[in-house]
């Protein structure tokens, strides 16, 4: 085992196990609290790809944005107070079909015979991800700027409720 | 010297928590925050391929920047619906949510 | 324009029902005039198109003139939409045409203030239409369609005034009838296209020729080529036997006489029963080439039909049906020539007889609208009242009959005269009794109506000749009845741009020109003036002998009252056979098809619906669960697809 393997395995633990906290915990809080430890775990794992750029996004986005937004969802609706259980009746099925799925998906995914090095991480510099971001991918962008948009208005619109409510 | 398995298998072990999430838990913002986790898991899988295995084009680094700005827009809306969806139901499980079955 | 552009003329009275269909009701007077403009015009394009195919017989030698398009297609084999212009085609197309105009402008007085004066004339246009493309069609696949097409017209014809009952009845029983001749026709087409690989008729004709029917193994039946061949042009004889109404399929025309007069004048007189004997003329190469028994059966049903039809005219009462009779009559002798193997005979009595009973019909029409009768037993002295059209209805009974030197002489004898070459002395004997029974039956017509004392004195007091609309036609009619057997002479056939006289012009492949026969003429003159001398004194005055004759042959007489229990025999065989059948089948359809089948399947639906509807939780998680479960299944599906 090399000494990167490691630092993956030091990553990769907390993210399962946040990841692990979120679907379980009894408590909605501590199950967000599991989401940001997940996420900022996946920030790392993204360095390692030596995706720096997405790492820093991640953790502006994710750790920062969504995580609010998912607290302040939990405070506005009231979670905490609603005395029924957070797991449906159909628990049992999901364990089935998520395990299922991990075996399936974890088998074709080394099964696989994928085509060119793997195992070498290639460095790709921020330098060239904005270059291409901004000429090949400069119309896709655009769109999901306007997309963002409309989304926030959406969002706005919905949230904000009927005159006179 | 990680192999690019490594970083798959993680993928599907929160890809899978994640379906996992979505199909137990019955309150919106919980099923929200494990499809955050699954989405998590795509991105993951994006990177890995570009970094690993098509470092010239790199589409899968730039589809993961697409995925979390959507994700931004999905989380938005989503909660927005949430919101909605207590205010006239005064509930945030989706199994209340039945007003369309037959 | 040119024999190339015959195709307009079935265009313009398909225009003109196109037009009447859409807007007729818009139009002043229905558009009567529409249809009248058409028919006119279809009537002046025959004229260059007949001098054109004259001008190309150069002599003697006659090219037919053909122009097609393609109608459709399937991968080499393909469907042509063609005309075709011969001697036979130009023959029909003077009749039908001429005798469609004067119908039209005879119908605008008689059906005058008619509730559906304009879907009379809309009718007209679409028989018209159809009548027209039948002559002119180039492939056996155009002409059935033409062939269904006066079929239908003459359904709705016959129909047309259907709040009768007995209207509507006719209708259905001359479809259905004709229907069954026509599933013959149908299937003698497809079989000649089974061998032949093609629909036209130029190009089946020189198949047969080359010999091309080979010997065929149907279902197990072997048959010599022949044989097969003499089946097919058998089964196209059944269409011919149904339209136009041989036994055992003449059921249906007496019936017909339910519609409107001018319409019994065009279609069930000059026109569209006289297909038959035209398409049997048209395929007459392939009767030649097949099996004597063929010209056989063409014969021996024709003059089953002859005489039939001939002594049921005698006892009839209704003027319309006894000239019914006598449509038959004509109709049965024309098969007698063709089977007798002489198509100029055959289109030459096609030809006159188009004229005269187109004739009979119309006068027939001037008694029923003056008189509103037309049962013969009411009528009587007309010609005081109506002498107009009791002259011209005598001179369409002595055609019929068969007197010198009106057309229908000249046709009959040359009828007769093939029969006497060509068939045994029997039917030779036959034929001209034939001759004498129509004289009777006409002569009884003509006296019982026109002659002696009124019957119905009021229907007689206020009847009067038709106004110069109807009688016009009636007198053209007269003439050419007079005089268009003169055709038949070379030299006025010449003068006329005929080469070598109808004969020679109607067939001449092998040519077969006039031929007056004096034993025939004095035979069937004789015969002629007897049956005439004979009805005169039967039933002159108050028709003592002929009630006499009743009595002393009182069965024979209620078997003709009765048409020989043919009809009686059919509505047995409808009832008995049929309709148990039917209940059978209506039975099979109410409890299994329907109960079980259509609305069993749909009960099941019903009740699968119902209970599979509570699958439908509404519960989100549920139909996450079953998404999750698809794609697991199309993952390991594409796994084991790919290991």
């Amino acid at each position: 085992m090399t000494y990167e393997e490691v630092i993956f395995y030091v990553i990769a633990v907390p993210t399962v196990v946040g990841a692990i906290g979120v679907v379980t915990a009894r408590n909605v809080v501590h199950s967000a609290l599991f989401l940001i430890l997940s996420l900022l775990s996946v920030a790392g794992i993204f360095i390692l790809l030596s995706a720096e750029f997405l790492a820093i996004v991640q953790v502006l986005i994710y750790g920062g944005a969504v995580t609010i937004l998912v607290l302040f969802a939990m405070m506005l609706t009231r979670v905490r107070d609603l005395p029924a259980a957070l797991d449906g009746p159909q628990r049992p099925f999901a364990a089935l079909a998520a395990g299922a799925f991990m075996a399936v998906s974890i088998f074709s995914m080394v099964s696989t015979d994928w085509p060119g090095e793997t195992d070498k991480i290639n460095v790709i510099s921020i330098e060239q991800i904005g270059n291409d971001l901004f000429t090949t991918w400069a119309v896709p962008f655009e769109v999901a700027s306007l997309v963002l948009m409309v989304a926030l208005l959406g969002a706005i619109v919905l949230a904000r409720g009927e005159e006179g409510e | 010297m990680i192999p690019i398995n490594n970083f798959l298998v993680l993928s599907s072990i929160l890809f899978s928590l994640g379906i996992y999430g979505v199909l137990a838990r019955r309150n919106a913002v919980l099923i929200l925050m494990s499809v955050e986790l699954m989405l998590q898991a795509v991105s993951i899988n994006f990177i890995a391929f570009a970094v690993y295995l098509s470092p010239q084009a790199f589409t899968g680094l730039i589809f993961a920047v697409f995925v979390i700005t959507i994700a931004a827009a999905e989380v938005g809306l989503a909660l927005a619906i949430i919101l909605r969806l207590y205010r006239n139901k005064s509930t945030a499980n989706v199994d209340e949510a039945d007003m369309m079955k037959w | 324009m040119g024999a190339q552009e015959a195709y307009l003329i079935p265009a313009l009275p398909a225009a003109a029902f196109v037009v009447l269909l859409l807007f007729g009701k818009y139009l002043p007077r229905g558009g009567d005039f529409i249809a009248i403009a058409a028919i006119a015009g279809a009537f002046v394009l025959f004229f260059p198109v007949l001098a054109d195919f004259l001008d190309k017989a150069n002599g003697t030698d006659f090219v037919s003139a053909e122009k097609s398009w393609k109608w459709v297609q399937f991968d080499n084999f393909e469907i042509r939409l063609g005309f075709f212009v011969d001697q036979i085609t130009i023959v029909m197309l003077a009749v039908v045409s001429f005798v469609a105009l004067l119908v039209q402008v005879y119908s605008v007085a008689y059906m005058r203030g008619d509730p559906k004066y304009g879907w009379y004339f809309t009718c007209m246009s679409l028989f018209a239409a159809s009548m027209l493309t039948l002559v002119l069609a180039d492939n056996l696949l155009l002409l059935y369609a033409a062939w269904e097409g006066v079929g239908f017209c003459s359904f709705l014809l016959i129909g047309f005034w259907w709040e009768r009952r007995s209207a509507a009845e006719a209708a259905k029983k001359a479809f259905i009838t004709t229907r069954i001749g026509d599933v013959g026709f149908l299937i003698g087409i497809l079989l000649l296209w089974r061998e032949a690989g093609t629909f036209d008729i130029t190009e089946i004709f020189d198949f047969a020729e080359r010999g091309g029917f080979r010997d065929a193994d149907i279902g197990g039946l072997g048959l010599s080529g022949n044989a097969y061949l003499t089946i097919a042009v058998l089964f196209l004889f059944a269409g011919a036997v149904g339209k136009s109404g041989q036994f055992p399929l003449h059921v249906w025309l007496p019936d017909a006489m339910e519609g409107p007069t001018p319409v019994s004048a065009l279609i069930h007189a000059a026109t569209m029963v006289v297909a038959g004997v035209y398409m049997v003329a048209r395929m007459f190469p392939l009767f030649v080439l097949a099996d004597d028994i063929a010209l056989d059966v063409v014969a021996a049903l024709g003059l089953i039909t002859v005489l039939m039809s001939a002594t049921m005219g005698l006892v009839e009462t209704d003027i319309k049906r006894v000239i019914a009779y006598s449509t038959l009559n004509s109709l049965g002798l024309m098969f007698v020539a063709l089977g007798s193997g002489s198509v100029t005979a055959a289109m030459l009595y096609l030809f006159v007889h188009g004229f005269f009973k187109a004739l009979l019909f119309l006068a027939s029409g001037s008694v029923i609208h003056a008189t509103e009768k037309q049962d013969i037993r009411e009528l009587g002295g007309l010609a005081a009242k109506m002498p107009v059209t009791a002259a011209v209805f005598g001179i369409g009974t002595l055609a019929m009959i068969g007197v010198i030197p009106l057309s229908g002489f000249w046709a009959k004898d040359e009828v007769l005269h093939a029969v006497d070459q060509h068939r045994s002395v029997v039917l030779y004997m036959l034929a001209l009794i034939s001759v004498f029974v129509t004289a009777l039956y006409m002569t009884r017509l003509f006296v019982r109506t026109f002659l002696f004392e009124a019957r119905d004195r009021v229907a007689w007091g206020h009847s009067h000749d038709a106004e110069p609309l109807m009688t016009l036609p009636l007198v053209l009619l007269a003439v050419l009845t007079a005089v268009g057997g003169f055709v038949v002479f070379g030299f006025v056939g010449e003068a006329l741009g005929f080469p070598g006289g109808f004969g020679k012009f109607v067939f001449f492949e092998d040519p077969e020109p006039f031929d007056f026969a004096w034993d025939v003429a004095i035979f069937s003159t004789a015969l002629a003036v007897g049956g005439i001398v004979t009805g005169w004194y039967f039933w002159s005055e108050k028709a003592e002998p002929a009630r006499r004759a009743g009595e002393a042959l009182q069965p024979a007489y209620e078997t003709l009252r009765n048409r020989y229990y043919i009809d009686d025999a059919y509505q047995w065989v409808i009832d008995r056979v049929v309709l148990t059948l039917g209940t059978i089948v209506a039975w099979f359809d109410r409890n299994i098809v329907n109960d079980t089948a259509v609305d069993g399947s749909a009960g099941l639906g019903l009740f699968a619906g119902f209970e599979l509807k509570f699958l439908e939780t509404g519960k989100l998680p549920n139909y996450a669960l079953a998404i999750v479960a698809g794609v697991i299944g199309l993952a390991v599906l594409l796994l084991v697809l790919r290991l």
